[in-house]
């Protein structure tokens, strides 16, 4: 495929991203320039039904969330290699099959390390 | 003049006068390439100097995206979108996680932070410095790297090019790559999940293994006798 | 207008590694920013190797672009894991008070 007909698949995505960003701030200008703007200190200030906020918005939560979210990364990538794999299991061979069986054998076992370790359950 | 699969600023042997059509279309792509750019050189410059650390990780994924649509714009359409799905979608979720689980005063940690200033700025543009010479005077002997060269068969798809080398000509790196991903799953595993004692916790394997024999008695119940 | 060649994505690449650098000095106590900085060199390198590679319609740039992919998500994933690991025993993530090791 020539590079500019390639880029022309993209047309809609760029089509769909300035409307996106064009709608976008000239929602956020309409309201800035429509609205009544009469601040002051009570207005601004931030508003926790009647009492002065205590503490940050950001609060602690659990590790494990964060657990979660780093085996979700490692089988993400896991799913992008499979993906040229699958278009192409035609044409390489079975060396090509057999060099993404070995590949997921050894994700194999680290998912069942981590099953193992109660890395998946919620306490 | 455009081959096929190659970008169409390869040498060109014999210069061509461009037609309207091809300056139009050179002017729309370098168009986009200084817009791309331009807004990832910002948000890069804004990670490093924002105030607040969610800030930062947001515009590290506005970074990504610019840098998916410069990879659409070099023909690298894959790679594109994996920087999308793993990077916005998985490393700067990790990220902001990280920013919000740890409960840190992050304007302590900016105290001081104007005293490498110099030194840094010193660094930073002796570095840009050297790049840019470097940069301005390289030139590529095609024909030294072309018996190493993996060519991109021309009919097909990106991705189906990529798919074609990744499990075969690199089939060991492609498996070095899956044992990198192995010690990383066990290395934060070992590194963050601590059992907290005490806890009742759902064990499938007794549950399914209950069986009504054991736990169930049915009783004949004389009416105004009960149970002893 | 000039083509857009190879020389540009180079220029750019160069500009995000210096940035990446300086952040890494200009936040030089807060570990989290230092991550997203190595986050930024390691993009600024994938750009120049997809850019060598389209320039010679060779695959093993993007080939490798993928590998670099892996090592960085790896690489955030340890390197976070490590870092909330140290906060939960030390309450600090301000680089100074990583110092155990020092000799």
């Amino acid at each position: 495929m020539a590079p500019q007909e390639l880029l022309l698949n993209y047309l809609p995505i760029v089509v769909f991203l300035v409307i996106a960003t064009g709608l976008a701030c000239v929602m956020v200008l309409a309201s800035f320039i429509a609205a009544k703007q009469k601040p002051d200190a009570e207005k601004l200030s931030a508003y926790e039904c009647g009492f002065e906020p205590f503490g940050d918005a950001r609060s602690k939560f659990d590790v494990r969330f964060y657990l979660v979210s780093i085996l979700f990364i490692i089988f993400d990538l896991e799913i992008a290699f499979l993906f040229p794999w699958a278009v192409t299991l035609g044409s390489i061979g079975l060396y090509g099959f057999w060099s993404m069986m070995v590949f997921l054998g050894v994700l194999t076992i680290g998912f069942i390390y981590e099953w193992r370790k109660g890395a998946l359950d919620w306490e | 003049m455009v081959t096929a699969g190659k970008r169409n600023w390869l040498p060109i042997s014999k210069p061509t006068r461009p037609t309207g059509k091809e300056r139009q279309q050179t002017m729309i792509e370098s168009l986009f390439f200084y817009v791309l750019s331009g807004v990832l050189v910002l948000s890069a410059l804004m990670v490093i100097s924002a105030q607040n650390p969610v800030h930062a990780v947001l515009f590290l994924i506005l970074a990504f995206f610019n840098a998916a649509g410069l990879f659409v714009l070099l023909g690298a359409e894959f790679l594109a979108m994996i920087l999308v799905i793993v990077y916005v979608g998985a490393v700067a979720v990790l990220f902001l996680f990280v920013v919000m689980m740890l409960d840190i005063n992050f304007a302590e940690l900016r105290r001081g932070m104007g005293r490498y200033l110099p030194l840094s700025g010193l660094v930073g543009t002796v570095m840009l410095v050297e790049f840019f010479w470097i940069f301005s005077k390289w030139t590529s002997d095609t024909a030294a790297v072309a018996p190493h060269m993996r060519h991109a068969p021309l009919e097909v798809s990106n991705t189906h090019a990529l798919g074609q080398v990744l499990y075969t000509h690199y089939a060991y790196i492609f498996q070095l790559s899956g044992l990198i991903l192995l010690v990383a799953m066990i290395g934060a595993i070992t590194l963050t999940l601590r059992h907290r004692p005490n806890v009742r916790r759902q064990e499938v394997s007794r549950q399914v293994d209950r069986h009504p024999k054991d736990v169930l008695r049915v009783e004949k119940i004389n009416s105004g006798e009960g149970v002893s | 207008m000039t083509m857009i060649g190879p020389t540009h994505f180079l220029f750019l690449s160069a500009i995000l590694f210096t940035l990446g650098v300086f952040g890494i000095f200009l936040n030089r106590r807060n570990v989290i920013v230092i991550l997203m900085s190595i986050e930024l060199i390691l993009l600024s390198v994938t750009i120049n190797m997809v850019a060598f590679s389209s320039l010679h319609g060779d695959l093993t740039g993007q080939v490798f672009s993928m590998f670099i992919l892996t090592v960085a998500a790896a690489e955030a994933a340890i390197g976070l894991a490590i870092l909330v690991a140290f906060f939960r025993n030390k309450s600090t993530i301000a680089i100074e008070d990583i110092s155990t090791l020092k000799g």
